[in-house]
């Protein structure tokens, strides 16, 4: 339990940005062993791993691997979702950054288990720095004969192409993402059971595998170990198994990225990142901004794990982890949370582009000192609904949080209203 | 000699017309080209994209202009509306950095300058802009010009800043419409631009 650095166990070396010192600490071993096994077996061993999607939700990996037809009658198609919108998370940046190579043979390594012909990276567009690494990485391995045309004289084809963002929270959602990559506006499109799945049917109608950053840099280390291995990293929790890496920011003396093994308490997440700064912890929003808020004694038995975290209210998220200090209001913070919601909603559907405008309004109302008690009612009808009854989760994302502070910070909302100021600004 | 009347003024350099060539060879048909397009016209037409480079983008790829614009105008970092200054100073004001005094940055830059966010300075230098989380955290408060971020921010990184940028010639905002369409192409791919520039050079 505690800190375990796998996957960014040499970030701090810049020559593991390059291929020869990427290669030195045992770069594509994964591939190799992989591309000497057969595609089922590359997915049993993901399967074995108990891999889950690190970009939010935590869906089994070797599910979506496995879900491409094995019959090949169209191109296939894989996707990197680097476009690391949600806010508190900083994970991917630092791993493009600092550990190109690793999202490279891990995209490599699933084009291989999936028959993938071409596989995109999807990088929001600020990602300057994280997508010129990428790119010095993408052009060695070219020159490597690490991609393009047969891979290690294994008669494998992969092309791996960036392509990015241009400012759009939404994107990160991976129907909209594909939409945009297809040229077109970020909307969402309709979902499983109402249209195929993406592996069936995803970018262009053809079968589509698409998975986070970190993700698919899990990859190389489950192939060159064996998903055994991988699996006994974590075991002490339910169901997740292996490292996570929590972007760790807010009032903290070192904010940054831990990467940690699952089973890990929170506590010991804070600890790592040098403590609280300012002031006592009062709360933190564990798995970035769309996860509900925990408060400081929810925080001391919190569990980093998929479902140890649910049984505290919260969510691992995509490891966004802000801690807050106890000079926070925590209206102001839910306040400027709606913002963002309100501001990235795409508008294509009602429950979302109203609610997240009317949450705004009446926090805004609260927040300016003209709240009223019923305001908090209001709150929750609006909350009940979006959540559920949203397109696509962006809108379940702007409702949780807020759902979630009104449930463990109520009397603070309510101080708040009868006084017209926080509690927190008093002290 | 006239062009038809549909065929729009062309202003692309040819290297942009290489590298959007490169760009065609990525994606199965020329629709999926409209962001990185976009991305090379807003460099092309210094920083912005005003309806002739809409036009522009729309006949190379053989799509309508009101679909580009469509396009365009859902992303944030297309500057559809209007020209900003030379450097575009992005605040993020989001959650965190919002906890960890994003308003005083905000101020102080307001107060510096003399203008209020979204606005720009009369000699056309400086835009401000608030933005959402740009998923640097750990750096709050944090701003990005053009292809850089920085942060932690302070009044005495930010007079330094801005005293770096005024010496600055190249716009940053050009300088990140570059940068990014540098990243979308291969090695083989950018040496093919290059010397698609000399050769008009020469
Ligand atoms: C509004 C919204 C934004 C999202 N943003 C991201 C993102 O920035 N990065 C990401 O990997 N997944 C994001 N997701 C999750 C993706 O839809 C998708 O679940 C993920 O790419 C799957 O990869 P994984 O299984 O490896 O986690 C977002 C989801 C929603 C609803
Ligand atoms: S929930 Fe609806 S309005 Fe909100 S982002 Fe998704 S599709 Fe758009
Ligand atoms: S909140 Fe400013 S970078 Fe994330």
């Amino acid at each position: 339990m505690g800190e375990y650095k796998l996957l960014l166990r040499h970030s701090g070396d810049p020559s593991y940005a390059t291929l020869d010192g990427y290669q030195r600490q045992g770069g594509y071993d994964g591939l190799r062993k992989a591309l000497a096994m057969d595609r089922q077996q590359v997915i049993d061993e993901v399967k074995t791993s108990g891999l889950r999607g690190r970009g939010g939700a935590g869906f089994p990996a070797w599910i979506k691997w496995n879900g491409l037809p094995k019959e090949k009658t169209k191109p296939h198609y894989i996707i990197c979702n680097a476009d690391e919108g949600e806010p508190g998370t900083f994970k991917d940046k630092q791993l493009m950054e600092t550990c190109p190579f690793l999202v490279v043979e891990g995209m490599t390594i699933a084009a291989y288990a999936t028959q993938a012909d071409v596989g995109y990276i999807y990088i929001r567009g600020e990602f300057v720095d994280a997508a010129r690494s990428m790119r010095r990485a993408i052009d060695e391995a070219y020159r490597a004969g690490l991609l393009g045309r047969n891979i290690l004289g294994s008669g494998m084809n992969f092309d791996l192409h960036i392509h990015t963002g241009a400012g759009s929270y939404e994107c990160g959602e991976e129907s909209a993402l594909m939409s945009s990559l297809m040229g077109e506006r970020g909307m969402p499109r309709l979902k499983f059971p109402h249209a195929p799945l993406p592996t069936i049917s995803g970018l262009w109608d053809s079968p589509t595998l698409i998975n986070n950053v970190e993700t698919y840099a899990c990859a190389p280390f489950i192939l060159a170990n064996g998903g055994a291995w991988y699996a006994s990293i974590g075991a002490s929790t339910k169901n997740s198994r292996g490292t996570k890496i929590f972007s760790v920011s807010g009032h903290v003396n070192k904010p940054g990225n831990y990467e940690v093994e699952f089973g890990t308490p929170l506590m010991e997440l804070l600890e790592m990142a040098g403590g609280m700064k300012g002031g006592e912890l009062k709360a933190c929003v564990p798995g970035g901004s769309s996860v509900p808020i925990l408060n400081a004694e929810a925080c001391q038995k919190a569990i980093i794990g998929y479902e140890e975290m649910m049984e505290v209210g919260s969510m691992v998220g995509s490891g966004g982890c802000m801690f807050l200090n106890e000079h926070t209001s925590i209206v102001d913070f839910i306040w400027r949370t709606s913002i963002f919601y309100k501001d990235e909603s795409c508008g294509k559907c009602t429950p979302c582009r109203e609610g997240t405008r009317w949450m705004f309004l009446i926090l805004d109302r609260i927040r300016s000192g003209q709240g009223r008690m019923e305001d908090l009612q209001l709150l929750e009808d609006v909350c009940r609904q979006i959540d559920g009854r949203s397109f696509c989760g962006l809108g379940d994302a702007a409702a949780w949080p807020v759902a979630g502070a009104l449930k463990v910070f109520r009397h603070e909302f309510e101080e708040f209203i009868r006084s017209g100021r926080s509690l927190a600004a008093r002290a | 000699m006239s062009q038809s009347s549909d065929t729009p003024t062309l202003r692309f350099s040819p290297k942009a017309v290489a590298e959007l060539e490169s760009l065609k060879t990525h994606y199965p048909n020329l629709k999926a080209c409209i962001l990185p397009a976009l991305w090379i016209a807003q460099r092309e037409y210094g920083g912005h994209l005003p309806p002739e480079a809409i036009a522009e983008v729309a006949f190379r790829l053989k799509r309508s202009p009101a679909e580009v614009q469509g396009v365009a105008t859902f992303y944030s970092m297309y500057n559809t509306e209007h020209k900003p200054g030379r450097h575009m100073i992005e605040v993020c004001t989001c959650l965190t950095c919002h906890v960890c005094g994003a308003s005083n940055i905000v101020a102080y830059l307001e107060k510096k300058l003399g203008i209020k966010m979204g606005e720009t300075t009369p000699d056309g230098m400086f835009t401000l802009h608030g933005v959402e989380c740009l998923n640097a955290c750990d750096r709050a408060p944090l701003i990005q010009v053009g292809d850089e971020y920085h942060g932690p921010m302070d009044e005495a990184k930010i007079d330094a800043l801005l005293e770096r940028l005024r010496n600055e010639p190249e716009s940053k905002v050009v300088a990140l419409a570059d940068a990014i369409v540098q990243v979308h192409l291969k090695e083989e791919e950018r040496e093919k631009a290059r010397q698609a520039a000399a050769s008009v050079q020469s």
